[in-house]
């Protein structure tokens, strides 16, 4: 009834144990849940809030002679960042319209009345509207014909030039570019630390010893790392469509082929970066015989992590510098410091390439020495094991 | 049939193994035992793959042990292992789909053990949940749920109450009536002999005895040794007219009487026959026990 299992199969059996156990348990879906919220909030806050983005108002015109200057008001309600509705109310209800909350401001014959401190965009948009309204009847009054008046109240704009070409979506891109960096970081380092925890479980409760009595230590480390980035990698995917999704829905991003390409390289680092940092962190884990020693194995790399969290804050303020450029070629640092420069589009297509085949080699050279390494000390279960003697003993 | 040839392991400059060569039969009980250090660990280790011989081969029904092989055996490693925050069931389901079990089938043997092994209250348990008694219980299960095709436990019995000895016992003779064969180690040389059909004697790496436990205690039987029951005589004075005879031991069973080598045993059996009736008279073969302190403290 027995059998071998498929080199392939083993490593899909480890993998799917990874992901159902992790899944199952409370603190992982809670975790899961807080993330979602964070970025959700972090979206949609903004424009809740009105900072940036384009805000709605509700006016009543309480009098018939109000009504040109509402007109007025809607076409002039982009210039500030607004938009106008208008809505039809009458005389007697206006007051209770406002303490309702049902309009914002009731347009009268003698001015603007609100409930309490009119917004100032509104207050700006609804005197500019009065503004032209009165300019054109004084112009009409002068005798100007039809084309006169619109010459005299439309001229042409001032034109802005900057010495620095700017992008109309800096501000969403910096946005975008800034959480890239949080979640790549936290990720790497989250799943790196589980890596090497559940290798120390592994260990410590000798239960590796019943487990390579059936699979390689080389599928039992693939399903290990294979099962928890495809958990880290539907988790981000989770939160960064979920993310994209509410960012779009409050009008702070607008989703186009570029953000989908941007988070789709984001993703295609956090595999590059998993790869790299997670197989190292299963050394870590491998040289260790209790989780109480795992901290003081592991600090080396949290710390590399976190210096490539740092530089990524730098990047973010100057993506063209020498850091950006010289750390997006490093494997150590790509993966948390070249999305942020993707993002904010300060880097070209052959930098993106050559900086993605520096990391997969670098990912690739490292995997088979962590393998070694692995399987060298992953059965030394009585104290902490030296990476050469790991690596020795493997040869072996 | 499982044949160990010429196995040899060092550890840096120690040697755990030198040489290690025996042979288990299909439907063997057979015991492992040897003081500490001895090497029945690494033995054990090399069997099922978890560490590689410097020297020599495995051989499973006369071909070299392949990790596809391997699937199709049980193994209890010494040092006790299982996923302490993976359920009972779940866990033993998992090592049965690792050894090649179809996904259905897999959860029925996780039944088949639990309600065997009355964990059935426990199924869906954490494993660190359990008491150590039923935790060593899921452990069984985990090397007997593919249903193997030989099994080897590092000291199953240790740690185990009465109770759980016989369970135990009983399970694994089960298990070998069905043509598989049982390697276990143990420190229990009275358990052992009682259970196994044969045995290995291993001290410092190398093996020093192995057969069948009745013809080792045959051989070592050439002590030449007899015990001899005298009714109606006075003490063991009447021993005194035999040349060279020694009393090592009186009991209930009579008086063990130890003979120079090549001493004929009838010049007892004459001299007893002398001082009374003689109701007793064997030649008295060795114990494993005792066959072990000879062989391995000299």
């Amino acid at each position: 009834m027995s059998g071998a299992t498929g080199g392939r199969s083993a490593v899909w059996l480890v993998a799917r144990r990874e992901i159902t156990e992790r899944i199952r348990e409370k603190s992982f879906l809670a975790s899961t849940g807080i993330t979602v919220l964070i970025v959700v909030l972090v979206a949609v806050v903004p424009s809740l809030l009105g900072l940036g983005g384009t805000t709605t108002f509700t006016v009543a015109v309480a009098d018939p002679a109000a009504a040109p200057v509402a007109r007025a008001a809607v076409r002039a309600a982009p210039t500030f960042d607004a938009k106008v509705k208008i809505e039809r109310v009458a005389p007697a209800r206006a007051d209770a319209a406002l303490r309702d909350g049902d309009v914002d401001a009731v347009l009268t014959r003698r001015g603007i009345r609100a409930e309490d401190d009119p917004d100032d965009k509104l207050v700006d948009t609804l005197q500019a509207a009065n503004r032209q309204v009165q300019t054109a009847a004084a112009l009409q009054r002068a005798g100007l014909s039809p084309e006169q008046q619109r010459a005299a109240l439309s001229p042409p704009p001032l034109r802005v030039s900057t010495l620095e070409a700017t992008d109309p979506d800096r501000d969403a891109k910096s946005g975008f570019a800034f959480v890239a960096v949080l979640v790549l970081f936290g990720q790497i380092l989250t799943y790196g630390i589980w890596v090497a925890t559940g290798v120390v479980e592994e260990k410590s409760s000798r239960v590796v010893e019943v487990l390579l009595a059936t699979v390689k230590p080389g599928q039992l480390l693939a399903g290990k790392v294979i099962g928890l980035g495809v958990l880290g990698f539907c988790q981000i995917l989770l939160v960064a469509g979920i993310g994209i999704l509410a960012a779009s829905a409050a009008g702070a991003l607008e989703v186009d082929g570029d953000v989908i390409a941007a988070a789709a390289l984001a993703l295609a680092w956090f595999v590059l970066g998993y790869a790299f940092y997670a197989s190292a962190y299963a050394c870590a884990g491998a040289c260790v015989p209790r989780q109480e020693e795992l901290q003081s194995a592991t600090t080396p790399l949290n710390t590399l992590i976190l210096i490539s969290y740092f530089v990524a804050f730098a990047v973010l303020q100057n993506p063209d510098g020498t850091l950006a450029k010289v750390t997006s070629f490093i494997p150590i640092t790509a993966p948390v410091t070249m999305p942020p420069r993707i993002a904010l589009g300060a880097a070209s297509p052959l930098e993106i390439v050559a900086a993605l085949v520096v990391t997969t080699a670098g990912a690739a050279l490292l995997v088979p020495l962590a393998a070694r390494i692995y399987r060298g000390a992953v059965l030394r279960t009585g104290s902490a094991v030296k990476l050469r003697d790991a690596w020795r003993a493997a040869g072996a | 049939m499982l044949e160990l040839t010429d196995l040899s392991r060092r550890y840096g400059d120690v040697v755990a193994l030198d040489g290690m060569t025996f042979t288990v039969e299909a439907g063997q009980m057979f015991g492992f035992v040897g003081p500490n250090g001895a090497g029945k660990t690494t033995t054990m280790r090399i069997v099922l793959g978890v560490l590689a011989p410097d020297h020599g081969t495995v051989r499973w029904q006369g071909r070299p042990v392949d990790l596809a092989t391997r699937a199709r055996f049980g193994y209890m490693p010494e040092e006790r292992g299982l996923y302490p925050k993976m359920r009972v069931r779940d866990q033993l389901t998992y090592f049965a789909r690792l050894h090649g079990v179809a996904a259905g089938e897999a959860q029925a043997a996780a039944d088949r053990w639990i309600d065997r092994l009355g964990l059935t209250e426990r199924a869906h348990d954490r494993v660190e949940q359990l008491s150590l008694g039923n935790q060593q219980r899921v452990q069984l299960a985990v090397a007997l749920v593919h249903d193997p095709e030989l099994l080897v436990l590092d000291e199953p019995f240790s740690g185990l109450d009465p109770v759980g000895v016989d369970v135990l016992s009983e399970v694994l003779l089960d298990y070998a009536r069905t043509g598989v064969p049982v390697v276990f180690s143990s420190h229990q040389l009275e358990l052992v002999e009682r259970l196994c059909d044969a045995v290995a004697i291993v001290n410092d790496g190398r093996l020093v005895a192995s057969g069948r436990v009745e013809d080792l205690r045959d051989r070592g039987s050439d002590a030449n040794q007899v015990r001899v029951a005298v009714q109606g005589a006075d003490g063991d004075g009447w021993l005194g007219s035999v040349q060279g005879a020694e009393v090592l031991d009186r009991g209930p069973a009579g008086v063990l009487v130890s003979l120079p080598d090549g001493a004929d045993p009838d010049a007892v059996l004459d001299a007893a026959r002398a001082a009374g009736q003689v109701t007793h008279f064997s030649r008295e073969r060795p114990t494993l026990s005792q066959l072990f302190r000879r062989v391995v403290l000299g």
